[in-house]
């Protein structure tokens, strides 16, 4: 009960993060979960969430004493005044390895599709991209006479 | 079979795979139409008559018209970032046209049997993907002869566009405002050319907010360059990153 217990006032906090986060106040995840219940003081009251956590994977053999057992648990949807809100965290050693909005609506009501929004990319992640075989390129609008000079030109030449 | 075509300020670019064959001319005609009809740097098209007074808007073909009515429908969509209008009042539709005279080429290619085909107008791409992907650069906005990355156009996702403030920056308007943008350049990946054409132009008038507005909004991926070099990229965009 008390990994229960833990969770769900973890879930809630999550929530209430989320929720400040969509009504844009910088918020940061910590990545540690600590066993005492977070307090999130002068946001909205914690919603009491009533979702069942079942772990996607297999526990390790050794239970973490004072937390929940490695593996992703998924709250449930929450209703709040921005809408309704689900998250999922991922734990491994007693530590929240990963946060992630599993539904999130906006004022409206209407699903945000919060996934589709762009992170930061890092210039290695690229990389391995540059060498591929392309035959155009895309570009910030070029006149005729810069067309000359760019990469378009020189595969359009080379008869790709 | 590569064909590339000076129009409308730029260069066109047009390669169609495999042996069918293309009336030229007629492809041509598709883009000195939209030239001849909306260009402002031409004295007697359509919408320059309109610019100098000299023709009412009430009175103009139903072509430019319906043109018009789908720019404006994109500048309340969003939100006024994308906009037909100068900061003096004339009516430019510069940021629309383009993207709609592909989308006519790609129909007439389509029409006339071509099963695979690219159109990279001014930097702005429509495929049409058979069997292969058509793998497609995108430029360094640091370095003109540079590619930052490439990605793969298939199935629906089949149109490419890129805006930036470094080049042509001035045709990025907001409230009569020269602004210094947050973003170098912006390429948008959506199913059609005009979505991806004038998102792409509002993501660079209106900065980290738009890029989020317009990713949470519409189906598409995005990579965005911002004037220090970071780069900013959706879930789906690194899934069309070709390796």
């Amino acid at each position: 009960m008390r990994t229960r217990a833990v969770l769900g006032s973890i879930f809630a906090s999550v929530a209430v993060l989320v929720v400040g986060w969509q009504a844009g106040a910088a918020v940061v995840v910590t990545s540690t979960a600590t066993t005492s219940a977070p307090q999130a003081s002068g946001v909205t009251p914690a919603p009491v969430v009533g979702g069942t956590p079942t772990p996607a994977a297999t526990p390790t053999a050794v239970p973490v004493p004072a937390g929940p057992a490695d593996g992703t648990y998924t709250g449930a949807s929450v209703a709040t005044r921005y809408g309704s809100v689900q998250v999922s965290i991922a734990f491994a050693g007693g530590a929240i390895t990963d946060v992630a909005a599993l539904k999130l609506t906006d004022a409206d009501g209407r699903s945000v599709q919060i996934s589709n929004r762009a992170a930061p990319l890092l210039h290695d992640e690229v990389l391995a991209s540059q060498s591929a075989n392309v035959s155009n390129v895309t570009g910030a609008t070029y006149t005729t006479r810069a067309y000359l000079s760019s990469v378009q030109s020189a595969l359009d030449q080379a008869g790709f | 079979m590569r064909h590339v075509i000076e129009t409308m300020g730029t260069v066109a670019s047009i390669d169609v795979t495999g042996a069918a064959l293309v009336d030229l001319t007629e492809l041509e005609s598709i883009f000195r139409a939209v030239d001849a009809r909306f260009s402002l740097y031409r004295p007697d098209s359509e919408l320059s008559l309109i610019a100098s007074g000299r023709l009412m808007l009430t009175d103009a073909s139903e072509t430019l018209l319906a043109s018009y009515a789908r720019a404006l429908d994109w500048r309340a969509a969003t939100h006024g970032l994308f906009t037909p209008h100068r900061p003096d009042g004339t009516i430019d539709l510069n940021g629309l046209v383009k993207a709609e005279a592909i989308e006519q080429a790609g129909a007439f290619l389509d029409g006339s049997g071509c099963p695979q085909w690219t159109i990279n107008v001014g930097g702005d791409i429509l495929a049409r993907t058979a069997t292969l992907p058509a793998l497609t650069g995108i430029a360094d906005p640091a370095d003109d002869s540079a590619i930052l990355c490439s990605i793969a156009l298939r199935g629906t996702r089949r149109a490419i566009a890129t805006s930036g403030s470094a080049q042509r920056g001035d045709h990025i308007w907001r409230g009569g405002d020269v602004l210094s943008p947050h973003f170098a350049q912006v390429s948008v990946i959506a199913d059609d050319i005009v979505t991806a054409d004038i998102l792409a132009t509002a993501i660079v008038a209106g900065g980290p907010g738009a890029l989020d507005d317009i990713t949470d909004r519409w189906p598409v991926d995005v990579l965005a360059v911002g004037r220090d070099g970071v780069l900013s990229a959706t879930p789906g965009f690194r899934a069309a990153l070709s390796q």
